[in-house]
């Protein structure tokens, strides 16, 4: 049958409201996260400048990092859809191997989407050692989709419906009205994008699991511009292997 | 903002009492008072008000109060499942379509839920949305496919999970059967086999017969019988696209600016979701609906003549 769907298409938004053909961040993968995130803070407006000080102030000041879940800790299991309603239990995924899960904020954050090429481009290293990646967007509908198709990512991309995984890592957090305004002044619709009328995010973080579903390694960093390095994923992946094989 | 204080909240928000909400959460008192002073913290005002004997949810409160509890049962819907299938549970899901909502477009997410909840017991019911939304509230069935709906209650979520066009579907001895496409002009000439309680017939009459009513032939409520009674030469059917037709009917898209309605996904809100329920919404809010799968850039001209089920 034909599609009435490509509509879909349009109401997608653009993955960076800054970017141009000249955008500093994509298909970049030689670059470090760091390097990519120097040069994406070049492009901050005074306004985008205003809202990145004051969410990472509120995260640090109410301390909401502190409730995520540690090495050592049992990590949560799930179910999750990907981004074509197949479904994913943790369970299967760390079946032969390390886990690692890596929360990110959506396909609208640059930063975000940075963090997933530097992935995609990691992805071989990652399976060489045994290692399953999957990456969790608080997203729903036809935008992990189109995320995926966009950025033309061959990851695992599950959308964490209702922000139960986010919320059982620790790592969930309310959107404060001031962060809100900023980012529907530039167009992003959470409401619509996760199907909830309260805006959620998760911090960004990533975590390496290990076969039997203990966390070997966390990076939970409220300043959602800095992220973990897939050199420094393969490296906890290593040691985990090393320490306990 | 963690598990516990959420639980914590919850068990104030549906008792109003903190002295119960502690015995339920078999915590002490101050305990609990502590874990909701930190998630208001964190959400940024108050949730519960607090004044001698009274107890009562503030407008925040209340705001957040339908999302957490589907964040806590979603976050809690692994673990039942786990314990589902140690006790080899069966786990009935009992979904409501609206007539206009085949039952060929759940036919996959349930397959793919009955892979992770082996005990998965579906029952399909159909009925009229409003129907359908009594339906909810009563327990009755747990999730619902509707198009178009006026007036959902605050108690039910609702999710938009795609839109889809209507075509006309007639008989190949129609004498329209050989149209690429079917004008305005066209319709207005030929009779229409008329849906009973059409959730998008306001549209249908707006967009097509804004000043004269279609000429009506005969009705049913019932898509299989409208297209028994097309195949028959009795009329025109206007279908929603993603309806499978019989193998003797043929489809070909409206002109002009085409009916379209959303097709939406319903549940009660605040009920606990059983592990199936949950696996339902997540397949239903996550999955590629356009019926052509991983070809979306077919354009819109080229219909195929035998329509098919959404693979």
């Amino acid at each position: 049958m034909t599609t009435t769907r490509a509509a879909a298409a349009d109401r997608f938004q653009p993955i960076d409201p800054q970017s141009d053909d000249s955008s500093p961040m994509l298909n970049q993968t030689d670059k470090t996260l760091a390097r990519i995130r120097t040069e994406l803070l070049t492009t901050f407006s005074a306004a985008d400048w205003e809202s990145y000080n004051h969410l990472v102030g509120w995260l640090r000041d109410t301390d909401v990092a502190s409730h995520a879940l540690k090495v050592g800790d049992d990590a949560p299991d799930f179910l999750l859809p990907d981004v074509d309603g197949r479904l994913h239990s943790s369970e299967q995924l760390r079946r032969n191997g390390a886990l690692v899960v890596s929360f990110f904020r959506g396909g609208w954050c640059p930063f975000c989407t940075a963090e997933l090429c530097a992935l995609q481009a990691a992805k071989d290293e990652f399976e060489s050692i045994g290692a399953t990646l999957a990456v969790v967007t608080p997203e729903t509908r036809d935008f992990p989709r189109q995320l995926k198709r966009s950025l033309g990512l061959d990851l695992k991309v599950l959308s964490d419906v209702d922000y139960g995984v986010a919320m059982s890592y620790g790592v969930l957090f309310r959107v404060p009205d001031e962060i809100k305004a900023h980012y529907s002044g530039l167009g992003f619709d959470f409401g619509a994008r996760h199907g909830s009328p309260v805006w959620m995010l998760p911090i960004p973080a990533t975590y390496v699991i290990d076969a039997e579903g203990r966390i070997r390694s966390a990076f939970v960093e409220p300043d959602f511009t800095i992220r973990e390095e897939p050199a420094q994923i393969l490296a906890s992946l290593r040691q985990a292997a090393f320490t306990f094989k | 903002m963690e598990l516990h204080q959420v639980r914590y909240f919850l068990a104030v928000a549906s008792t109003l009492n903190f002295t119960r909400a502690a015995e339920q959460c078999n915590v002490t008192q101050p305990a609990l008072t502590k874990g909701v002073q930190k998630l208001e913290q964190e959400l940024g005002g108050q949730l519960i008000y607090r004044e001698r004997q009274l107890t009562q949810l503030t407008d925040l409160g209340k705001e957040v109060l339908p999302m957490l509890e589907r964040t806590l049962a979603s976050a809690e819907a692994v673990r039942r499942r786990a314990q589902e299938f140690q006790r080899k549970d069966v786990a009935p899901l009992k979904i409501g379509l609206a007539p206009s909502i085949s039952a060929s477009l759940v036919l996959d997410p349930i397959a793919e839920i009955a892979k992770f909840v082996p005990g998965l017991h579906v029952e399909l019911r159909e009925g009229a949305a409003e129907k359908l939304v009594d339906l909810l509230l009563e327990g009755e069935i747990n999730a619902a496919m509707v198009g178009d709906v006026q007036d959902v209650p605050a108690r039910i979520d609702d999710w938009s999970l795609f839109e889809e066009r209507y075509v006309a579907v007639l008989a190949p001895t129609h004498r329209l059967a050989n149209r690429r496409s079917i004008g305005i002009d066209d319709l207005r000439e030929t009779i229409l086999l008329e849906r009973a309680d059409c959730d998008v017939a306001a549209k249908i009459q707006q967009s097509y017969f804004p000043e004269e009513p279609p000429q009506l032939g005969h009705c049913s409520g019932h898509d299989l019988h409208l297209q028994h009674m097309a195949a028959a030469g009795f009329g025109v059917i206007l279908a929603p696209e993603h309806m499978p037709r019989l193998p003797t009917l043929k489809t070909i898209p409206l002109e002009g600016d085409p009916v379209s309605r959303e097709v939406r996904l319903l549940a009660v809100q605040g009920r606990r979701y059983s592990p199936a329920l949950d696996a339902f919404v997540k397949v239903a809010r996550l999955r590629d609906w356009s019926f052509e799968g991983s070809d979306r850039r077919v354009p819109h001209a080229a219909v195929p003549e035998v329509a098919r089920a959404p693979a």
